[in-house]
């Protein structure tokens, strides 16, 4: 009894250290952000919303944030066929090099981003495209596509391999059993890729700031700029309007998909 | 005209036969799944392809469905070669083993499917899908997504979308496999009603060889990817071809021997010292003085001899010990070792146990039976 007990103790002091340690960042940054003085501290000097409105005016901050979301968008269209026709030949064919297609997968953990953010400052300065907005989208979704191909593959290799000769035993060519079969099937896993993938991809600091130039920062590059010159709370609300917004598409996922479908994923 | 252009031709274009199967072979590196088999199959009838797993049995069915091709051979639907007609375009309706329904339709959506490929419009579609679902019982529940039926109601709504579309051919890849036996049962007859009432040529594959002897016109037993033999029910277990289809329908037993003469369709053999007879089994026996022989007899053929009776009624009878007892409700089947034919283990049945006492093991009793009942191979 007092053995069960005591071990519970530990086991709940553990889990309360970790999500004191793993939140006080967000929860630093969150009390900052309601600030009524003029630089960032925690507990925060009284309480306003003024930060707020400052950042919905600032220009720099608004088009900033536009920026991204374009990035994002591009980055997302991109990874949607791409990666999900990857994943769909990687579950059904035995393709040759697929053991390389694998390493291939691993990349995000293995090259170190600033490697491979100047290998694509290097291609994108070649073709003559350096400073443009679009080649980060493209450059995030070269980069991230890996996270794209594992979240369709979870729904991929569920998919019961009867299901497409059921479709065409029914009288659907190929391209129907695709469309109205195959797709409809691993789209958990591609709802799941997608938002992953512009969330990415809106965060995204290292690879745009290689590829842009100083006119036409994204979001995150700007609040880096910022903080290099002063660091004023509506940094700490910015950072809040991101990790609310991050919030958002959790939320979207959970409540589309279930997230235990993207936990699954391997 | 080249030589394979003649091998292609059916050997008799008969209109009446649906579906023609000539010297189909499907090998997947070097191993044969399906060797050489050949048959034809007359229209509107109910042939059930039975075999244990491995047989080959469902490599056949999914060749003829149009999943992959015959290494070797040809497929005649209605006369047609069809070897080279992809799947999409055979008009064969299938009931998987796991049913592969579609998750994200709902049960008439799935039913609908087939016509909506056909480019039906959608009065007919509607129509036809209610039609179907009323023909399987499901009336009133179109509506309902996949995961809200239960297994008998999703094998209906398999069986609706394979024969909505009014197909030459229904295939059926053991689809009762996973069902519990009284929902088996109570589904093969539905098969059998709903086959009968459209009269539609169908193929079954199972290995349920109950679930073959009660729903089947023709019987095709396979084994190692080569069919053993092709018979009515009735014959098939009447007549074996060879001692696999006598071992693999029914309860059977064999007593092994060396031949010690023929004579006709009667042969004399010798086992543990004991002399018996029995009919060459098969149709081309090949049985010569001197060579092993199994012979083959069914456990409700052997009976116990029993006080009351006199031994006179059997041309054999021999001493038995009772090894085992085994209740099975309507029946008690007996293991008993026979140390006259060479400790042979002869399975025997007693299906009305009250009226007399159940022997217990141990027991030394008496067995009889007629040569005529005996086939060996």
């Amino acid at each position: 009894m007092t053995g069960s007990r005591s071990k519970s103790i530990i086991i709940w002091t553990f889990v309360i250290a970790s999500i004191v340690i793993l939140s006080a960042p967000t929860i630093v940054v969150l009390g900052a952000s309601f600030t009524a003085g003029n630089i960032i501290t925690f507990p925060p000097e009284g309480l306003s919303l003024k930060w707020y409105g400052t950042i919905f005016g600032a220009a720099g901050l608004r088009q900033a944030f536009l920026r991204s979301l374009y990035v994002a968008t591009i980055c997302t269209a991109i990874s949607i066929p791409v990666g999900t026709l990857a994943a769909i030949a990687l579950t059904k064919y035995k393709i040759r090099f697929a053991n390389s297609i694998q390493i291939y997968l691993l990349l995000p953990f293995t090259i170190p981003l600033i490697s491979q953010g100047i290998g694509m400052m290097l291609f994108f300065g070649e073709m003559g495209l350096a400073g443009q907005l679009w080649p980060v989208g493209v450059a995030c979704s070269v980069i991230n596509i890996p996270f794209m191909i594992w979240a369709v593959t979870a729904s991929a290799s569920n998919l019961n391999p009867d299901l497409e000769l059921a479709a065409a035993n029914c009288g659907a060519p190929p391209l129907q059993t695709f469309l109205y079969v195959t797709l409809p099937a691993v789209m958990p896993g591609v709802i799941t890729g997608s938002l992953l993938m512009f969330i990415l991809a809106l965060n995204e600091f290292l690879v745009s700031m290689l590829l842009v130039d100083a006119r036409n920062v994204t979001l995150p590059v700007q609040i880096y700029n910022n903080i290099r010159s002063i660091i004023t709370p509506d940094l700490a609300a910015v950072s809040v309007v991101f990790i609310v917004s991050a919030g958002i598409v959790i939320a979207l996922l959970d409540r589309l998909v279930g997230l235990d479908i993207f936990l699954k994923s391997k | 005209m080249t030589l394979s252009s003649v091998d292609r031709e059916p050997a008799d274009a008969d209109p009446t036969i649906a579906v023609s199967v000539r010297n189909v072979g499907m090998r997947y590196g070097d191993f044969d799944a399906v060797k050489d088999a050949s048959f034809d199959l007359p229209k509107g009838k109910f042939l059930t392809i039975l075999g244990p797993s491995g047989s080959g049995k469902t490599t056949l069915l999914r060749l003829i469905a149009g999943f992959g091709e015959p290494t070797t051979g040809e497929i005649f639907i209605n006369g047609e070669p069809v070897n080279a007609v992809p799947a999409h375009r055979r008009a064969i309706g299938m009931v998987f083993q796991r049913l592969a329904l579609f998750p994200h339709m709902t049960a008439a959506q799935n039913i609908a499917f087939p016509l909506k490929m056909r480019r039906r419009d959608a009065r007919t579609i509607a129509d036809q899908v209610e039609r179907y679902l009323d023909l399987v019982k499901l009336g009133g529940y179109g509506g309902r997504r996949i995961d809200a039926l239960s297994g008998g109601q999703q094998q209906r709504v398999a069986i609706a979308r394979a024969l909505v579309f009014e197909p030459d051919l229904l295939l059926l890849d053991e689809p009762l496999a996973a069902l519990d036996v009284k929902l088996r049962e109570e589904m093969q007859l539905e098969f059998r009603r709903i086959q009968k009432e459209l009269g539609v040529t169908t193929i079954n594959v199972t290995h349920d060889q109950r679930e073959a002897l009660v729903v089947s016109d023709e019987v095709i037993v396979m084994n190692d990817g080569v069919i053993q033999q092709k018979a009515q029910p009735i014959l098939a277990y009447r007549k074996p071809e060879n001692a696999f289809v006598a071992n693999f329908i029914g309860v059977t037993n064999f007593v092994h021997g060396i031949v010690t003469g023929v004579d006709g369709g009667v042969v004399a053999f010798r086992s543990g010292g004991k002399d018996l007879r029995g009919i060459a089994g098969g149709s081309a026996p090949q049985l010569a003085e001197g060579a092993q022989c199994s012979a083959a007899i069914r456990a409700e053929q052997i009976r116990i001899v029993t006080g009351g009776e006199t031994p006179d009624r059997f041309e054999i009878v021999v001493e038995g010990v009772i090894a085992d007892t085994i209740f099975e409700g309507e029946r008690i089947v007996y293991e008993i070792t026979v140390p006259q034919l060479a400790e042979a283990s002869l399975r025997v049945f007693d299906h009305d146990p009250a009226a007399h006492t159940q022997f217990q093991p141990g027991a030394r009793i008496q067995l009889g039976w007629n040569s005529k009942d005996m086939h060996v191979f």
